[in-house]
């Protein structure tokens, strides 16, 4: 024993003295033992806001030492976020640093060879300008090209991205949103918008129904306040087809058959009229066809047709029923993932009448709670920019000439089906379709057939691999900008903490470079602005009315901290809805107009096929916001690979074993990996969690028709999409 | 020894949102392999219902450190307050504690040839400062204690969790209160 310790000690000596010609301790920015010193003379502190795609939009304080981002925080004036971040946000130094970042303009030729090389920005903007001159002068209008822009960076001076479309003339766009449109449509058609109680006052709430909702993992700083009312006796149901984090909390968990939650919300309404647990006197007072739905219920709704239908035992459903009625104030959280069918903003309707039916709407620790858009008032400076003289556009339905929208929740098809002008030529910003649209084969056929695709990124992700030039974008620590939330009500400035890295810039940035080369190539044909600082840039997003939603007289002083606009703490506490009639329409004509029931009345969901009778669920990740975040080595140490979680009663079925790879598959496409048995899901239901993992070409989206959801249309041009209505069989792999 | 600091992890309260394991590489900017504090899913089949609840650990700065036992180079030092400290410069990456410790919190650095660990962020305490997985964590599951038996008198404080090595070998300085089930209706 003692030889070989002194062995292998003899080894480990060896080790050492080869590593003196490298010590790796001096060559670190911070020795592991010893914590970067916020107290440092010469550690600056900025104020930035994470602008990802997420409820929480965290107020995040960022030290810098010596133009290096050291370390980052969560700002403790923020009062939703608290001083604290995710898991994502506090891996943000790796995604700065990390060395697969796109560090300067590049082209792969051919396309999709992986042949990329380095270019000077000069060379990337003259062929990117020459493209668009030439295609100008082929078709008689910038119409070829098609802009596909969504979440990737919500800062509000990143619409400078559209603002960069609008400045070459009429352009082709994908309009919608593949999130939540659904949602939107039915909050709108009920309340006139979509607008939910501040987050901070669910702590006054005594009844908490998550609806579709994993705050554990999409909105962690919220649960705080959820605690607050459930330490003073609120009881936390959460309604959810997968036992989620935020599930293994609750009181009661309900797992409810998917796309089967407006059968749920209404087999409760008939229990609640029929206890006359009925808020008579608010749904009457503030909405129209309120009696019509109530008769509806009692003519057509059973709570033995509500259990049948969701899977929920009818004492159940009278349970929480009651509850909901009676503990007032009581709220209920709709989340996303629940309105991703083609029954889902429907569902979301019928949810919005029960809080009507309660009177639990308009109320301090109430609410049909979705999101909002209240502190979004920007001027959206960045995004508006006249056509250039005599530019051609696409004349629309309604006789006014303009740009050519099309359907970004059916992107592949849609820009294949453009023949008066085609689209020829792509500009993708702060989007991925690579990963994240509906049927990957489509879109990976529609980007072959592109003459000439333009990415900015800063990873060279899927939608990259398929691009000829990729310009390098700027994370949020090397711009200015400003973040609103869709969720709460905080507003804060982004600061410019470090310099851009290697040759980055921001979208703003590059339309500026482009306008100077447009105009030098062809006189007149951009009308982009070709200056101002990137801070000049920031401040004219301000107007008189946000500042005073925030109670300051000068964006500057969001620079001592994030504010909090100056709203009450319940929605529609005022009564006034902003529907046509101005009431809550529960019997809605502009939904019949669209073709939509006018009532909140059931709508069947989407039935699996015969040959696919397994349902595949893609909810959001821990780890990652869409396809940001996994990629980083941090993540991937701590979730080195993606899963499929499959009950065990299925995989039996299959003879498959913990561990096994598993091949999911459907007439559309197939992905195969590895499974964990879990009964957090239910026999008919297999889950994975769409991401993008370094090194993987993982992508839960090659099964997924661009089905769409029944709502969106009205408020965000495009029908969402029907994620969670995907039908799949597996097998062994 | 004056005192013993120490962890208190609450499964009742943790969601496993790997806040901590974060702020941690974040706040000593940690290579990419070694997880000095790390969740850590409880087995399912563990439960009567299925469920995701979780615990955090880092190093549990041991009354009696298998790791400073073995370290050939006396690399490890007990301050104190109790706290187990790790130099990087006296280790020459043997890995004896990595082999010692049954908790598997020494981690190996593959890039720097070393071992590292929590060290129970020493510099932010002598600040009067929370380590940074304490101060990170939004729902309060993991807080920084003083063990003593005034703790363990407390109802609900474990000295252990199913699964775990038996407390007996190194008198680890970390307490749990265990995870609490609430009521499921389901479809299996």
């Amino acid at each position: 024993m003692k030889l070989s310790r002194r062995k292998f000690l003899g080894g480990a000596a060896a080790a050492v003295s080869s590593l003196t010609l490298f010590n790796f301790n001096l060559l670190t920015n911070s020795p592991p033992a010893s914590a970067s010193d916020p107290t440092s003379e010469t550690m600056k502190t900025f104020r930035n806001v994470c602008p990802r795609n997420c409820y929480d939009t965290c107020g995040m304080i960022t030290y810098v030492q010596d133009g290096i981002l050291k370390k980052v925080e969560g700002d403790p004036k923020h009062g939703y976020t608290n001083g604290k971040l995710c898991l994502k946000g506090y891996a943000y130094p790796r995604r700065v640093y990390s060395p697969d970042r796109i560090k300067y303009p590049m082209k792969q030729s051919p396309r999709g060879s992986g042949n990329w090389t380095r270019i000077s920005w000069d060379e990337a903007m003259d062929t990117i300008s020459k493209k668009i001159l030439d295609l100008k002068k082929r078709y008689g209008s910038t119409l070829p090209i098609c802009l596909d822009k969504y979440s990737g960076n919500f800062g509000i001076v990143h619409y400078g991205i559209e603002g960069t479309m609008s400045s070459l003339g009429y352009t082709t766009r994908a309009l919608g949103t593949p999130c939540w449109p659904a949602g939107i449509d039915a909050q709108t058609y009920d309340f006139g918008t979509l607008y939910n109680n501040d987050p901070e006052d669910m702590v006054n709430a005594n009844y908490i129904i998550l609806w579709g909702q994993n705050a554990a993992w999409t909105a962690i700083h919220s649960i705080p306040f959820i605690n607050k009312a459930r330490e003073r006796g609120a009881k936390l149901v959460v309604i959810d087809p997968i036992v989620t984090s935020t599930a293994s909390k609750a009181d009661l968990y309900i797992q409810v058959n998917p796309s089967t939650d407006g059968a749920l919300a209404l087999g409760m309404a008939r229990y609640i009229i029929d206890n006359n647990w009925v808020d008579w006197e608010y749904g009457r007072a503030n909405s129209v066809g309120f009696d019509e739905w109530v008769d509806y219920i009692k003519k057509s709704i059973t709570l033995d047709w509500a259990s049948e239908k969701t899977g929920v035992p009818k004492d159940i459903i009278m349970e929480i029923a009651r509850e909901y009625a009676t503990t007032k104030p009581a709220s209920m959280w709709v989340g996303y993932g629940m309105q991703r069918h083609v029954n889902g903003g429907q569902n979301v309707r019928i949810i919005d009448a029960l809080g009507v039916l309660t009177g639990n709407v308009g109320k301090s620790g109430g609410g049909v709670n979705y999101g909002h858009l209240e502190t979004w008032g920007f001027n959206y400076n960045a995004m508006i920019n006249p056509a250039p003289k005599g530019s051609k556009g696409f004349i629309g339905p309604d006789g006014k000439e303009g740009d050519r929208n099309i359907n970004m929740n059916n992107f592949a098809h849609d820009v294949t089906a453009q023949s008066d002008p085609p689209v020829k030529m792509l500009w993708l910003a702060c989007r991925n379709p690579g990963a994240q649209d509906p049927d990957t084969h489509a879109i990976e056929k529609m980007f072959a057939s592109m003459e000439f695709v333009v990415t900015v990124d800063s990873f060279f992700n899927k939608t990259v691999e398929m691009s000829d030039i990729v310009l390098p974008a700027t994370t949020h620590f090397e711009d200015w900008d400003v973040m609103a939330s869709y969720w709460h009500y905080w507003v804060g400035i982004n600061q410019r903490a470090i310099e851009p890295l290697y040759e980055s810039k921001s979208d703003v940035e590059i339309a500026i470079e482009l306008s100077k080369k447009m105009n030098k190539l062809e006189p007149g044909s951009c009308t982009f602005p070709t200056s101002g600082t990137p801070e000049e840039w920031l401040a004219k997003e301000f107007n008189p009315g946000i500042l005073k939603m925030l109670g300051i007289k000068d964006y500057k002083e969001l620079i001592d901290g994030p504010r909090k606009a100056n709203m009450p703490s319940a929605a529609w506490s005022d009564g006034k809805f902003r529907t046509p009639s101005k009431k809550i329409e529960i019997h809605c004509e502009l939904a019949a107009k669209n073709g939509l029931p006018a009532l909140p009345i059931w709508v069947e969901e989407m039935k699996s096929p015969v040959k696919y009778p397994i349902r595949f669920i893609t909810p959001h990740p821990q780890h990652a916001l869409h396809s940001q975040f996994q990629n980083l080595d941090w993540m991937m140490t701590t979730n080195p690979e993606p899963k499929v979680e499959i009950h065990p009663v299925l995989a039996a079925q299959y003879g498959i074993a913990e561990g096994n790879m598993v091949k999911i598959y459907n007439d559309l496409g197939s992905i195969t990996v590895k499974d964990h048995l879990t009964r957090t899901t239910s026999p008919n239901v297999v889950v994975s969690y769409e991401s993008w993992y370094k090194n993987s070409n993982f992508n839960v989206n090659y099964t997924l028709k661009a089905t769409p959801s029944d709502m969106g249309k009205q408020a965000t041009g495009n029908n969402g999409v029907a994620f969670h209505d995907n039908f799949v069989m597996i097998e062994y792999g | 020894m004056s005192k013993q600091l120490g962890f208190l992890h609450n499964s009742e309260k943790c969601v496993g949102c790997r806040g901590c394991e974060m702020a941690c590489k974040n706040e000593y900017q940690i290579d990419a392999t070694p997880q000095w504090r790390k969740v850590f899913q409880l087995r399912e089949e563990d439960f009567s219902l299925p469920t995701r609840m979780f615990f955090s650990m880092a190093c549990n700065h041991c009354a009696h450190p298998e790791c400073l036992r073995v370290c050939p180079v006396e690399a490890y030092t007990k301050r104190d307050d109790g706290i187990v400290v790790h130099d990087p410069n006296r280790c020459i990456g043997c890995r004896l504690c990595t082999m010692a410790c049954p908790y598997d919190r020494p981690q190996f650095n593959p890039v720097k040839k070393k071992v590292e660990k929590c060290n129970l962020c020493y510099q932010r305490i002598d600040k009067g400062e929370k380590p940074a997985c304490v101060a990170a964590c939004i729902l309060g599951a993991l807080e920084l204690v003083e063990i003593n038996d005034s703790l363990d008198q407390k109802t609900g404080v474990l000295k252990t969790l199913p699964g775990l090595p038996s407390p007996k070998i190194t008198t680890p300085s970390i307490r749990f209160i265990g995870p609490k089930q609430g009521k499921q209706i389901r479809r299996d």
